[in-house]
């Protein structure tokens, strides 16, 4: 199943979007039914990792710890996802690893999939950032491939989809609104000592 | 007994010439004690209205347990590895079971009604998607269900392929790789016919046309699922499972065959069955892995399947991607057809039919004409779907065929520019061509196709109709006129058993007849009824043999214990071979009782009369030195004659001489919306010949409860599938059957031409309807918009398919035309505000 699109992001250049899509806590936050996204090794136990509380989040945070915890090219993370889709509401244990991160033209590819009980993906997401109003402002092109399989697959895609346009549009919008507050509060020193970093 | 008995002429014809002494079948309406004939109210229907049916699902036994199954969500993957760990910590989770545990009891695999051999629980390799995977055993239904949330599987996902054209592709993914030999996903080959008399008939032909038609995957979805509790008794080492079944005995056999428990201590109990149309046919591992865990933990184990799991791992039925050709003269005689068939069996070859019949009945697809040539091939392929192929509510195939037939004639008739009703009256066999042997082996036993469809021609007002559909079309109004005909024939009553089988187990059936001391009786049948109303239907046909009334005869079946052997209900096999059986049993019965009359009466035997009238026997030229069967009874266990045994019963076991052939007309006309591809039935009309009539009510609820199943065919169902084999049409959600809104009136007929070779004249009926509508509703669809150019259109016709094919033909009309407002470019003009 393919799906694909574009947001806009007025008046937020794309190097600001690029930091807050490079956040794991920000997409956490800004990704409905996200429990957490989090590095993770061999021994990672989806049952027992608490997700962490309180983290400090952009405008507040300390840019060396927001740099710190960015997503890293080649790195595995997991997620803990829970979506109602119909009557169906699985918690997908999901693994991602980011498998392309180009910080100078803002490109990042990810593969990963999950599972839930009855239900299995896999998919392989990509976004790219393009500058429009010369810069002013961002334009997100986004796209997942993924196979479906079991009991959500089987509600097929006219229900499927739009539930997923829904998260992603919700995600989007939400990243926007971060954006916001990172826009009007955050002094440039953050983001400009951030963009160096990262 | 008397030595007579023993030669019963089992085509007895007495119903069915008046000029023999019986009844017109024209006319007959019984003698009202509620035999053959006459309109009998279902005895089954009080406990089903008033909430007192028994269904397996209402069976509850002291400390029983609840079996749940993982499915896989894959269509195709290997399993690397099953933990069940987490499953078993579940509190009330009292054993989980994989296929290694059932490997220990020699149950990991079972075969299936066409020998091949089918994983109960996956052993290696998972083949469709939903396959069991491991089962959860547990207190409560819904603590299963939390132990199978918890059980862990770890898929290896191979590439899945879910259709037989894709699979039999070169680089198709190898389903079968654990079968040795097995190099490709190819099942058989199979064909019928004289290929080279056909080819040359197709060479030298005036006119040929060929046209591609897929009958989709249906499902039969009975509203009751599939299900069992079965029941270890260690004490008397014996297993009794109730169970949903349409053939309770044959799945004894196949149960003790299993399991190794003896036959002798393998009981099915078959209760009140919620719909079977062919679904109850096969056995489901579910049965196997609660016989397995009540065997293990000595406690009885419930498995029910939920709707999506009948759907999605049930038999399914059809699945047959045929092409059709048929070759004619100039006058529309046609010489020959032909017809080739993609055949999607599922993961495995798991069919219900006949084991001599890899095709099952498929081979009639000459239908109701008399063709010169006929040649038929088939190719069956595994496929990552649900294994199945059951016969829903039609015998073994013929659905597919008569869809085939019914459909290529009126190709034909429209390459022709002829009539549909013409083309078919001109190629009909004849009714003195009968008993009439077709090009691909069959003997058709009486038929008068002409006589039904002129009823159906008439009852369906054809000329209005068709001036009506000129009318609109030179109008160019916004709805077209379809009118569709079938003039389906049908085989059913399977079978004769040298050419009948169920996994080696020939196709007769049975009856037993035990009249009591006061005079009423106990008939046990070896078949079983899900809904057909056979505890009325054969009852009538003792009240007819024995002269008794129809309240004093109590029908049982569905019990291994108590009942006569039989191979069960289903391809309309119940009145043709158990009805039989309980005709001849009756006659039995009556012979004897002749035998008791003539020491009542104290005449000479040959001098006793049975006169069907009355219902009572007499001394021959004195009726009133007459006794009743009732009296009869009391004497044969209070004053049995020296020379007898004393009691009144007999058995009959009914092995038939030949298959039956009924037939029928339906005329179906439909409006279609051009601007919306809805399609709205405007009449529907049936006409059917199921030779002598027993209950015309029972008959007509048949023909409607089919006609349904028709149009559900026709124009909702499909299970479908994505290419990754996830099953997209397996929930009531996206599978949809007809209600209520969807049917409309029918308008049913009939005409009785008597089975020469059935002790009563009987043929069959119930599934006439289902086999012969789909045809009837797409021939009218295609009509619609045949002046046009289309030349077919694909079941289910959805009205997205019809407003595509509107829309080819240059019919379609644009919804918007009569809206005052543009959709585009945002709304138009403020309306005035006066």
């Amino acid at each position: 199943m393919e799906f694909d699109g574009e947001f806009e992001l007025d008046g937020v250049p794309p190097e600001k979007a690029w930091i807050v899509l490079s956040d794991p806590m920000a997409v956490r936050d800004a990704l409905k039914g996200c429990r957490y996204i989090t590095p993770m090794d061999d021994e990672f136990n989806f049952d027992e990792y608490e997700a962490e509380e309180d983290v400090e989040m952009l405008p507040e945070a300390d840019p060396e710890v927001v740099a710190e915890r960015a997503f890293v090219e080649g790195q595995k993370y997991a997620a803990l996802m829970q979506v109602g889709v119909g009557s169906v509401k699985p918690r997908f244990e999901t693994t991602v690893t980011i498998d392309e991160r180009d910080s100078e033209n803002f490109r990042m590819v990810a593969t990963g999939g999950g599972d839930a009980s009855g239900s299995s993906f896999s998919m392989e997401s990509g976004m790219q950032i393009h500058p429009v109003d010369d810069g002013e402002s961002s334009r997100i092109e986004w796209w997942t491939e993924a196979d479906i399989s079991g009991r959500i697959a089987q509600l097929g895609s006219r229900v499927i989809k739009p539930v997923a346009n829904k998260i992603v549009n919700n995600f989007f919008g939400n990243i926007e609104k971060q954006m916001s507050d990172v826009d009007e509060e955050a002094s440039s020193g953050v983001t400009d000592r951030l963009r160096n970093m990262l | 007994m008397s030595s007579e008995t023993g030669d019963v002429p089992v085509a007895e014809t007495e119903y069915q010439h008046d000029d023999d002494g019986g009844p017109d079948p024209e006319k007959h309406h019984g003698h009202g004690r509620g035999g053959m004939g006459e309109e009998v109210k279902r005895k089954e229907d009080k406990r089903f209205i008033t909430g007192r049916g028994n269904y397996v699902d209402d069976i509850k036994k002291p400390g029983m347990l609840h079996c749940e199954i993982v499915r896989s969500p894959h269509a195709h993957a290997r399993i690397e590895n099953i933990d069940t760990s987490r499953a078993m910590d579940v509190d009330g989770v009292v054993a989980v079971l994989t296929a290694e545990d059932l490997a220990a009891h020699d149950l990991a695999t079972m075969p299936t009604l066409m020998d091949d051999t089918q994983d109960v629980l996956v052993n290696e390799k998972v083949k469709f998607q939903s396959q069991e995977v491991a089962a959860v055993i547990a207190t409560d239904r819904y603590v299963a269900k939390d132990g199978a949330e918890k059980v862990e599987v770890d898929y290896d996902v191979l590439d899945p392929v879910v259709t037989a054209r894709d699979a039999l592709e070169a680089d198709a993914p190898l389903i079968r790789d654990e079968l040795e030999d097995q190099e490709d996903n190819h099942i058989f080959d199979w064909d019928v016919g004289d290929k080279e008399a056909t080819d040359k008939v197709f060479d030298e032909a005036d006119v040929t046309v060929s046209e591609q038609m897929e009958y989709q995957r249906l499902h039969p979805a009975p509203i009751e699922t599939c299900g069992c509790v079965a029941d270890w008794d260690p004490g008397k080492d014996k297993i009794t499972v109730h169970l949903t079944s349409q053939a309770p005995h044959a799945h004894r056999t196949l149960f003790s065959m299993v399991s190794g428990i003896p036959e002798h201590k393998v009981r099915i109990v078959s209760p009140d069955i919620g719909g079977g149309f062919g679904n109850k046919v096969p056995i489901y591992p579910g049965y196997v892995v609660a016989a397995a865990a009540s065997v293990v933990l000595e406690q009885p184990v419930k498995w029910m399947e939920e709707r999506s799991e009948n759907i999605q791992t049930t038999g399914f039925a059809r699945d047959y991607d045929m092409t059709g050709e048929l070759a004619a003269t100039e006058d529309g005689i046609i010489k020959g057809v032909r017809t080739d068939v993609l055949a999607n069996h599922g993961a495995y070859n798991a069919v219900a039919q006949p084991s001599k019949f890899p095709a099952g009945f498929f081979n009639i697809f000459t239908g109701s004409y008399d063709i010169e040539a006929a040649y038929g091939s088939l190719t069956a392929a595994f496929t990552n779907t649900a294994p199945g192929g059951v016969a829903y509510r039609c015998s073994f195939r013929v659905t597919e065929a008569v869809y085939l037939i019914e459909r290529m004639v009126k190709v034909l008739a429209q390459e022709l520019d002829m009539d549909p009703a013409e083309i078919r009256r001109k190629n009909f066999i004849q009714k003195e061509q009968f008993p009439y042997q077709s090009p691909t082996g069959w003997n058709y036993d009486s038929g008068d196709y002409e006589k039904a469809l002129d009823k159906a021609l008439e009852m369906a007002d054809y000329d209005h109709y068709r001036e009506e559909q000129a009318r609109r079309i030179d109008e160019d109004a916004d709805k077209l006129i379809g009118i569709g005909i079938s003039s389906f024939t049908e085989v059913v009553g399977a079978g004769p058993g040298k050419q009948c089988d169920i996994a080696g187990i020939e196709m007769f059936d049975s009856a037993d007849i035990r009249v009591n001391p006061t005079g009423n009786a106990v008939l046990r049948v070896g078949v079983q009824t899900q809904g057909q109303g056979h505890e009325t239907t054969f009852a009538q046909i003792v009240a007819e043999e024995l002269g008794m009334d129809v309240d004093n005869i109590t029908v049982e079946h569905g019990d291994t214990d108590t009942d006569p052997y039989g191979l069960g209900t289903y391809g309309s096999r119940s009145t043709p071979v158990a009805g039989a059986a309980t005709a001849v049993a009756a006659r039995k019965v009556r012979d004897k009782a002749k035998s008791i009359a003539a020491n009542e009466l104290e005449a000479a035997e040959e001098d006793i009369e049975w006169d069907r009238e009355s219902g009572e026997f007499h001394v021959a030229g004195a009726p009133d030195r007459s006794i009743t069967i009732t009296e009869i009874a009391a004497s044969a266990y209070m004053n049995h004659p020296g020379a007898e045994e004393p009691g009144l019963e007999a058995v009959n076991y009914y092995d038939p001489p030949e298959m039956t052939y009924p037939f029928g007309s339906y005329i179906v006309i439909v409006e279609i919306d051009r601007e919306t591809g809805e399609v709205d039935f405007e009449k529907f009309v049936a006409v059917d010949d199921c030779g002598n009539r027993i209950n015309p009510m029972v008959i007509e609820g048949q023909i409607h409860g089919g006609l349904a199943q028709g149009i559900g065919t026709a124009m909702m169902e499909h299970v479908t599938y994505d290419e990754n084999g996830n099953c997209t049409g397996g929930d009531f959600m996206n599978y949809l059957l007809p209600t209520a809104n969807e049917i409309p009136n029918f308008e049913t007929g009939y005409t009785v031409t008597p089975s020469p070779h059935h002790p009563i004249g009987a043929k069959g009926v119930g599934e006439s309807p289902t086999v012969g509508s789909p045809p009837a509703i797409v021939n009218a669809v295609v009509d619609a918009m045949a002046h046009a150019g289309i030349t077919h259109v694909e079941m289910p016709m959805t009205p997205d398919r019809v407003w595509e094919s509107l829309n080819e033909a240059g019919l379609a009309l644009d919804p918007r035309q009569n809206v005052n407002f543009e959709f585009e470019g945002g709304a138009s003009e403020e309306p005035a505000d006066d």
